[in-house]
């Protein structure tokens, strides 16, 4: 959803893994953003010698109040008006001159180092593998790369200077104050520490609240949104009332944690006030009967009041900035796990893959382990697609094909020896040029928000029209880009036109047909589309990719009966393999696939004693006891 | 022919609104959902109110008191105005005997306490009441629109109408509060004004300058970076977006070799976003600069001017130092002031979303008397000359009557937009139609209240919507009426038992929204399992066409046919099998009835049922491509029945038309 505050991205990105609260320990990580600042040091230091110097002009305003009032005070002086009201101006004409280029340099800074770490994050990440993308979900890095970098930009440009600053402000202060009484100084200063320490706790022990309230408002926009997704199912159950009650209770419980954290943090102004109070209290006091005693003047006592609001500002926000570097810190911690992830595929060009490619593909005893998990997704399989050929595999969910399709172009780390195209390890040549000459269409059909021909000739965007056409004819979309509103231009995905699953599936084939490969993998890619559809397609396939190698997966007997064999793959091996006709006469899996899809009489007696079988042994080792999609 | 829907302007709810005027009626509004807190939303009120008439007290006890009367005692001080606070202070001293220092300091401490309970109390009260007055708003809000019918959702997006319950509403809290805020600065505003004329008008006139100088500045700085804001904003949104969608389609971007080009295109982007926060921030610090610089400039001008002043003793020097304080108290509500406004705007034009979502009156008819249904009903249905259209399109039934008599199943077959799924939707009452076109057990469906009959028409739509929460939960809906037992045996009565069983935490297993940790078939057997609990009288049903592996099939077949067992059943087939396994077929081809009868009996007539029956289960491609090349030399309608998708009027029994969904972050 969209966060309030600073637009869309403002808040944080729900759906992302909690966090836990940043501590001292994680500081340490800061330093990791030094070559991020380095390369600006120079203009760094100018920034921060600037603001020192904007800053200390700033503690000339009370003193020129100081020489005035001492004059007035005197009845025997003469007034002493105008030369402190000009060194007034003279302070606010600094800040324009100083104070602006200053701030400014140092904020850039900011923005850059953002830039570049935000660079270097999109480039590194787009080269990472299925593991990567197993640990890290979408929402996870969207959460590292907007919320923390922005946090880390934060500290770049508030939370160091702010540091630097409030030493030096403390100091330049203290200077001016000590000058004026140093008794009165002591007793001024003394509850600051307090101040600090206190604000720091408060910022730290504000977290909790926060969090609990930033999550009873995700329950709530989480529920809203599933709910109304879900609208349809919930009127046609007539569950209408019943869900109003949760939403109730929902929006209740957030608006209990909302006020628990202003509560807190109405608790926490108390507490500072109340020691901030302290100061002032002193001034009038013991101020006081300095000025009666005649060993100070007014002119300082008021200056007093002038330096303590400068610095009390300053204190007040040091534990905040304190509280926001191990924030941060946090957040540098959780940018380097993405920026220091090693790359699970890795690119060799040991081979080139030049020369005409014929398109023999190979999985010689290929096997295959995901990492931590129990048993090997792929057991050695032997698998041969000869140039020109059609092959299917067939198999259960989670059966290990989509993984062997992936072994092909590497979108694994597809061990070496394993798979050779042409007689060459698939590991040995450069990916870019193996995924040129194999294509793979994925499962999940993945449109992106931008006009469909675009998303069509993805790969290469310059394509020109009768290319696409035809690979939209062959895909079994024309229908479809008629019916769209501008064609071809019409913009699909996310933020589009919303198409059906069978249209998104034919547009990802469209997508992976005008490539032309010599080698095209197809996982699944009919399964939301009508059979009759599907013949035509099959159909558009054949003339496309006459005389090409494809290799194909599929649930359906009626698609994989056309190919020049069939593999049947079950816990990551070769169950069965042959033609139609010969798998048909072996009486295995696929003989029983293709009786349950048929609906022809003399196949009912067969479906009814499978059911049967499947009854008495579901429970161990049936289909549906295994969850998760496919690979 | 209904046109409920017909001459609506759905754009104007997905319009985005941008207010630019104050609207006092929306504010107004707004108010009403305020009533019951209006005690402690008025206490809240008078505390600030206090609270700045006690913050204006302290720099006079600096000035005037401390200074005129204690250290630079000056006869003239008393005569002037200052609220008894000399009076009070050497009452004080007098009473614990102290000297009058101590009187003042005693004042000051209880003054500055005072101070601080009645923040306190102040944002205690706010937060409380604001908080409860939108949490009213916002349960009002989705209660309206949880009983918005399916013309409403058929054409607005539910991202829109998701921004009105979260953001908008936010928007208003944070209108709420800054608007005390601004209170709690505005009235010492005007205090310190009143105390400083009293004080010397001179000076005051003088000062008075500085505020409009710093508004009109204030004024030009806001407008020139609303505008920069907003391409700071956007720029970084395009910037996140990319990064997502490179995300989510990260198979398809490595698979298409993509990976330079679109670095080089989000470095476009993120170079477009730096830009835009270089620019912001030129105009940041300026600003920021010129809002600390308004305050020592007027102190330059109470030094010069003010000074003079004192010297001709038309000023004390206690009164100049309260001078000095005041400066901040009418300085910062003015340069405050202009970002109040852009939070103003927005929350107008939040409440103006809010209201429009309200107020929008489209609601399914329902009888002024609905008939009562008996305990059980038999389940006979009928549909008698029928016709109906969508809001301004052409008839999707043009005129079908048929009937099933209790217990019996019908299949509806037909090629794409024949209209089969607003058979469904039309007995399930999702759309308003003309009375005397669909009776249950006899009776009008339009004179049962929608929510009656829904409990007794069952409906199982191709894709079943899975609910974050438990397996237990998703069968239950969380109905009260629908105890765990019952969901088991339910579960059990559709072969989903065994399944659930093996999942890690059985019936308590938490489901991921759209179900992401289940099979397809999976999902069917609790589809199927959540209607059965229900035990609806009739069952419509959408039969999935997702193709799926032997054994589930064949679990879902015999899942099917126990749940269909004893009811009365409409079934839009998209299998042979599951035809086979009802008692009549019903053909609809572009809104009109073409055959019904038993399948043999439609085998014998070799009609389009008999053309259907062949060509799918033809051996050889060849002979299928010669009979879809022989159809469509006939310019007969595709038939697609197997589908899922394609016609617009006909994708999901419940209508998704236009539904865009922003389901991932």
């Amino acid at each position: 959803m969209h966060g309030g505050g600073g637009g869309r991205w403002g808040g944080s990105v729900v759906g992302a893994p909690q966090r836990d609260r940043a501590s001292f320990q994680h500081l340490g990580h800061l330093k990791r953003l030094m070559p991020y600042v380095r390369r600006y040091a120079v203009v760094l230091a100018w920034g921060v010698v600037g603001l020192l110097i904007a800053r200390l002009a700033l503690y000339l305003i009370p003193w020129a109040q100081k020489l005035a009032i001492e004059s007035l005070e005197d009845p025997v002086a003469e007034p002493y008006l105008v030369i402190p009201a000009i060194l007034i101006l003279g302070v606010v004409a600094s800040q324009f001159a100083i104070y602006i280029p200053a701030r400014r340099a140092l904020r850039r800074i900011s923005i850059a180092a953002a830039y570049d770490l935000r660079k270097r994050f999109f480039n590194l990440v787009q080269y990472q593998g299925p593991n990567f993308f197993n640990r890290f979900g979408t929402g996870d890095l969207m959460s590292r790369a907007v919320n923390d970098i922005s946090m880390v930009r934060m500290v770049v440009s508030f939370g160091a200077v702010n540091i630097v600053m409030f030493v030096f402000s403390l100091a330049a202060a203290l200077g001016f104050m000590l000058a004026m009484s140093p008794a009165l100084t002591a007793w001024v200063v003394a509850p600051l520490p307090f101040v600090a320490a206190i604000g720091f706790m408060m910022a730290r022990g504000m977290f909790p609240f926060f969090r609990e309230r930033q999550e009873a408002l995700a329950t709530l926009t989480a529920f809203t949104q599933e709910n109304l997704n879900g609208i349809r199912t919930i009127q046609a159950m007539a569950q209408e009332e019943q869900e109003i009650e949760r939403f109730r209770k929902a929006s209740t419980r957030y608006a209990q944690k909302f006020y628990r954290a202003e509560r807190y943090q109405v608790i926490v102004n108390v507490a500072m006030t109340l020691l901030t109070m302290i100061s002032p209290v002193v001034i009038l006091l013991y101020g006081g009967l300095l000025v009666l005693d005649g060993s100070m003047s007014i002119g300082a006592f008021t200056a007093f009041f002038g330096y303590l609001v400068l610095i009390t500002a300053q204190v007040y926000s040091i534990g905040f900035s304190l509280s926001m570097f191990t924030s941060a810190a946090a957040a540098t911690q959780r940018i380097f796990e993405i920026l220091d992830y090693p790359r699970e595929v890795v690119d060799v060009a040991e081979v080139e893959l030049s020369g005409e490619i014929k398109g023999r593909l190979e999985f010689r005893n290929f096997s295959y382990r995901h990492p931590g998990a129990a048993r090997p997704t792929i057991d050695g399989i032997n698998l041969r697609v000869d140039a020109g050929e059609t092959v299917a595999m067939l198999g259960r969910i989670g059966s290990g094909k989509s993984t062997i399709l992936k072994a092909a172009v590497r979108l694994i780390d597809t061990p070496r020896g394993s798979v050779f195209l042409d007689g060459k390890d698939v590991c040995q040549v450069p990916i870019r040029r193996l995924r040129e000459a194999v294509t793979m269409v994925p499962q999940d059909p993945f449109l992106f928000s931008a006009a469909l021909k675009e998303n069509l000739t993805y790969d290469q965007p310059d394509r020109g029209d009768d290319e696409i056409l035809e690979a939209v004819h062959a895909a079994g979309l024309s229908e479809t880009v008629e019916r769209l509103v501008d064609g071809l231009d019409t913009v699909v995905g996310e933020r589009g036109t919303t198409l059906s699953g069978g249209e998104k599936q034919r547009s990802t084939l469209a997508r992976g047909l005008i490539r032309r490969a010599d080698v095209l993998l197809l996982d699944d890619c009919f399964s939301s589309v009508d059979t009759e559809t599907e013949e035509l397609i099959l159909g558009g396939l054949q003339r496309m990719r006459a005389g090409k190698t494809t290799l194909l997966i599929s649930h359906r007997v009626s698609t994989a009966r056309h190919a020049n064999r069939i593999y049947v793959i079950d816990n990551g091996r070769v169950l069965e393999s042959g033609t139609h006709e010969e798998l048909l006469a072996q009486g295995g899996y696929y003989a029983d696939l293709e009786a349950v899809q048929s609906s022809q009489d003399r196949d009912r007696a067969r479906r009814g004693q499978l059911l049967r079988q499947l009854d008495g042994a579901r429970a161990e080792t049936m289909p549906l006891a295994a969850t998760g999609s496919d690979d | 022919m209904s046109e409920v829907t017909a001459g609506r302007n759905y754009s104007a709810f997905d319009a985005e609104l941008t207010h630019q005027a104050l609207n006092m009626r929306l504010f107004m509004r707004l108010l009403r959902w305020a009533r019951p807190y209006r005690i402690t939303l008025g206490t809240s009120a008078a505390l600030v109110v206090v609270w700045a008439m006690v913050s204006v007290l302290m720099p006079i006890i600096q000035g005037p008191v401390v200074v005129d009367t204690i250290l630079a005692p000056n006869e003239s001080a008393e005569s002037r105005f200052n609220f008894g606070l000399i009076a009070a202070t050497e009452w004080l001293s007098q009473l614990f005997s102290m000297p009058p220092l101590g009187g003042a300091v005693m004042l000051f401490v209880g003054l500055t306490l005072a101070q601080l309970l009645i923040m306190v109390g102040h944002q205690l009260t706010l937060s409380s009441g604001a908080l409860k007055t939108l949490r009213d708003l916002r349960l009002d809000l989705f209660a309206s629109l949880e009983h918005k019918p399916a013309s409403f959702y058929d054409h607005v997006a539910v991202g829109r109408v998701m921004t009105r319950v979260t953001n908008d509403v936010e928007n208003l809290f944070r209108l709420l509060r800054e608007f005390v805020a601004l209170a709690g600065q505005f009235v010492p505003f005007f205090f310190a004004m009143v105390m400083m004329l009293v004080y010397s008008a001179e000076l005051t006139g003088i000062v008075l300058l500085i505020i409009p100088a710093a508004a009109v500045a204030t004024y030009i700085f806001r407008i020139a970076m609303r505008e920069i804001f907003r391409l700071v904003r956007d720029s970084m949104s395009a910037l996140n977006q990319y990064l997502q969608e490179d995300l989510m389609g990260i198979e398809v971007v490595q698979l298409s070799g993509r990976e330079e080009m679109n670095a080089q295109e989000y470095r476009v982007l993120n170079q477009e976003n730096r830009n835009q926060e270089y620019r912001a921030i030129n105009y940041e610090v300026v600003f920021e600069t010129f809002n600390t610089s308004l305050t020592s400039i007027a102190i330059a001008v109470i030094i010069w001017y003010g000074g003079g002043q004192v010297v001709q003793e038309e000023m004390t020097l206690g009164a100049l130092l309260m001078f000095n304080m005041y400066i901040n108290m009418m300085i910062t509500p003015v340069s405050t002031f202009g970002h109040f406004f852009n939070t103003l705007f927005r929350a107008m034009a939040s409440g103006e979303r809010i209201f429009q979502a309200i107020d929008w009156d489209e609601r399914l008819r329902e009888p002024e008397h609905p008939a009562r249904l008996p305990e059980r009903l038999e389940g006979r249905v009928e549909f008698r000359n029928a016709r109906f259209a969508y809001a301004a399109s052409d008839p999707v039934l043009r005129d079908v009557s048929f009937s099933i008599s209790p217990g019996e199943k019908l299949a509806v077959v037909g090629p794409t937009g024949a209209g089969k799924s607003t058979i469904i939707r039309l007995l399930a009452r999702f759309y308003d139609f003309d009375d005397g076109m669909i009776f249950v057990d006899g009776i009008d469906v339009n004179h049962i209240a929608s929510g009656d009959l829904r409990k007794r028409v069952g409906v199982v739509l191709q894709d079943f919507h899975i609910f974050s929460g438990t397996v237990l939960e998703n069968i239950s809906l969380n109905d009260p009426g629908i105890s765990r037992e019952r969901a088991q045996w339910a579960a059990r009565a559709v072969n989903a038992d065994g399944f659930i069983r093996d999942l890690a935490d059985g019936y308590e297993t938490e489901l991921a929204e759209r179900g992401h940790n289940l099979s397809q078939g999976q999902q069917q057997l609790l589809a199927f399992a959540r209607v059965l609990a229900s035990d609806p009288e009739i069952l419509v049903l959408d039969e999935a066409t997702s193709s799926i592996d032997t054994g589930t099939e064949l679990i879902i077949q015999d899942a099917l046919h126990k749940l269909t067992h004893g009811r009365t059943c409409i079934i839009i087939a998209h299998r042979l099998q599951t035809i086979r396994e009802c008692d009549r077929i019903l053909v609809l081809d572009q809104g009109m009835m073409k055959e019904l009868g038993t399948h043999e009996e439609l085998i014998a007539k070799r009609g389009i049922y008999f053309t259907l029956h062949e060509l799918q289960f033809q051996d050889s491609v060849g002979a299928a491509e010669l009979a879809l090349r022989k159809r469509r030399e006939d310019e007969r309608p595709r038939w697609v029945d197997m589908s899922d998708e394609d016609d617009e009027d006909d994708d999901d029994v419940l209508g998704r038309r236009g539904m865009r969904t922003a389901r991932r972050t």
